[in-house]
């Protein structure tokens, strides 16, 4: 077989094995779009479910994983960026934080079904929070702080060292140039991937099974001690648990949830983008 | 020239400094900096003159330093001792770098940025500060009106100068440069060997030339160093005219290195 051939054949599969990853993916989303549109509405977003769930709106549901969202990120997101700030500018390469790093690799491993179950016994029951937005919180953040440890290590080691050995030279601490100059130049990444790790925590069921969601709430979450409905949960409910369920209210769900999930995932991409734009190094 | 020797703001004692890979960078170096000189370190790469300079600031503590022997005396205080406050050691010693390094900031915010890190807000002494730093490195005339705009947006040799100045900006009592003129033009270069001449008057300098040409128009005093070791020292005009080591001789003739 001639080099041509060759180059020509393994090409060809490199773009039926892209073609095979991408097409699913639009195939999905365009399928949903179309068979959920006609449910989506105005009132579809702003009402309270009726009927058995059978009519009327998600409301409950948007608010409680917008709230378990909210949640999730006022758990993760300090913790990971203090987690990752510790790895990145302050820990020695030693055992101790060899062991750190496996553990952080194992807990990104970790079946979310699982984190549902730790959260059951140490958040509802334990610590006695209840089936509560806390519990579901706790419970979310836990699950997705590997990813943002692991972004957001990733994006203070992208720094340039010399912007450190300069820092340090005009007589700045550690934590002084950690500051000023080495986390506002990360940001841009460290944004982005909480974002892509909280956007996981919108969309998981299983952690939130047994910590947070409600079957059917027919009023809002009052306090963080409530349960609550959410999107994956609810479409998880809608789709196996009621009999006679209109399809295209499932689907409709279904298209609120993708929407909600991918539009963080844009925000992401964008905010990606106009920050690679903007650096000088 | 050779009696009448200027004082000393830096005293080396018999230093040694070992990497933790094993290699040795320094070792027995015995050596005067002179106050208010240009006092020149040269010799082919991989001589030990940046780990000098690194340890007389102490920014090599960030790297992986096994052992270091011997003592440094700034103004008669050993910078090595263990309790000796190193932040307040580096505003004293001011460094430049091969590589132009601006901080991803406006031009402004790179020369403040050291007094802002030591608590100083007041506006009208940081804009002070930038003026007279930027008038001393030579740059003012060609950015006074450019502060607000990223340091990058400079020439090369702009930014080199800009790194001056925000040493400059801190008022230390050395200044120490490490081939800062290894990546800009004859013109810039020039000019930054210009204003060391301006600046003795008010600071000591301390510079690894990037080459034996510009060691011997520039150096007061002049040190050889030679894989890791101190070859000979002395004035420089004697040095670049009379060595006395034949390693030395045969350096700056250009039989080696």
């Amino acid at each position: 077989m001639s080099r041509q051939l060759a180059q020509r054949v393994a090409f060809g599969l490199m773009t039926l094995a892209a073609a095979v990853v991408i097409l699913p993916i639009f195939y999905v989303i365009g399928y949903i779009v179309v068979e959920g549109m006609g449910a989506v509405s105005w009132g579809f977003i702003a009402e309270m479910p009726r009927d058995g769930m059978r009519a009327g709106g998600v409301l409950p549901a948007i608010v409680g994983t917008l709230l378990l969202t909210a949640g999730t990120a006022i758990v993760a997101v300090p913790i990971g960026i203090g987690g990752a700030i510790y790895l990145s500018e302050y820990a020695k390469d030693n055992a101790r934080t060899r062991a750190i790093r496996v553990a952080i690799i194992n807990l990104a491993g970790i079946p979310s079904v699982v984190f549902g179950l730790f959260g059951l016994g140490l958040f509802v029951i334990f610590l006695n929070f209840g089936t509560s937005i806390l519990a579901g919180s706790l419970t979310l953040g836990i699950m997705t702080l590997p990813v943002i440890i692991s972004t957001a290590e990733e994006a203070l080691r992208a720094v340039p060292q010399s912007f450190r050995l300069v820092s340090t030279s005009l007589g700045g601490t550690r934590w002084q140039t950690i500051r000023r100059v080495v986390l506002p130049q990360a940001l841009p990444g460290i944004i982005t991937g909480v974002i892509l790790g909280i956007e996981r925590a919108a969309g998981e069921t299983a952690p939130i099974l047994f910590t947070a969601a409600a079957f059917f709430l027919p009023r809002l979450p009052s306090s963080i001690f409530d349960q609550t409905m959410a999107l994956p949960y609810h479409l998880y409910v809608i789709s196996t648990q009621v009999p006679g369920m209109p399809i295209r209210i499932q689907y409709g769900t279904a298209l609120v949830l993708l929407v909600f999930v991918l539009s963080m995932n844009l925000v992401a991409t964008l905010m990606r983008r106009h920050y690679r734009q903007k650096r000088v190094w | 020239m050779a009696d009448e020797r200027p004082a000393v703001k830096i005293r080396i004692e018999d230093l040694a400094v070992r990497y933790s890979d094993g290699t040795e960078s320094l070792h027995g170096i015995t050596l005067d900096i002179y106050a208010h000189q240009v006092n020149v370190l040269f010799g082919p790469s991989g001589g030990g003159k940046s780990t000098l300079l690194r340890t007389l600031n102490r920014l090599n503590d960030l790297a992986d330093v096994a052992s270091q022997q011997g003592r440094v005396l700034l103004d008669g205080e050993d910078i090595l001792a263990a309790d000796y406050d190193i932040i307040q050691l580096r505003r004293r010693l001011g460094i430049v770098f091969a590589r132009p390094v601006p901080l991803p900031m406006s031009v402004y915010e790179n020369i403040t940025y050291g007094l802002t890190l030591a608590g100083i807000k007041d506006r009208e002494q940081l804009d002070s500060a930038v003026e007279r730093a930027l008038l001393q490195a030579a740059l003012w005339d060609e950015v006074a009106d450019r502060l607000t705009e990223s340091a990058y947006a400079l020439s090369g040799g702009q930014q080199q100068r800009l790194c001056l100045a925000r040493s400059l900006a801190l008022q230390p009592e050395v200044i120490m440069l490490d081939e800062p003129t290894s990546g800009l033009d004859p013109i810039s270069t020039f000019k930054v060997e210009q204003t060391l001449q301006q600046l003795k008057k008010d600071y000591t300098i301390l510079i690894v030339p990037h080459s034996v040409q510009q060691a011997a128009r520039i150096a007061d005093w002049a040190a050889f160093f030679l894989q890791g070791e101190l070859v000979e020292w002395g004035s420089g005009h004697e040095l670049f005219t009379a060595p006395q080591d034949t390693r030395t001789e045969q350096y700056i003739t250009g039989r080696f290195g």
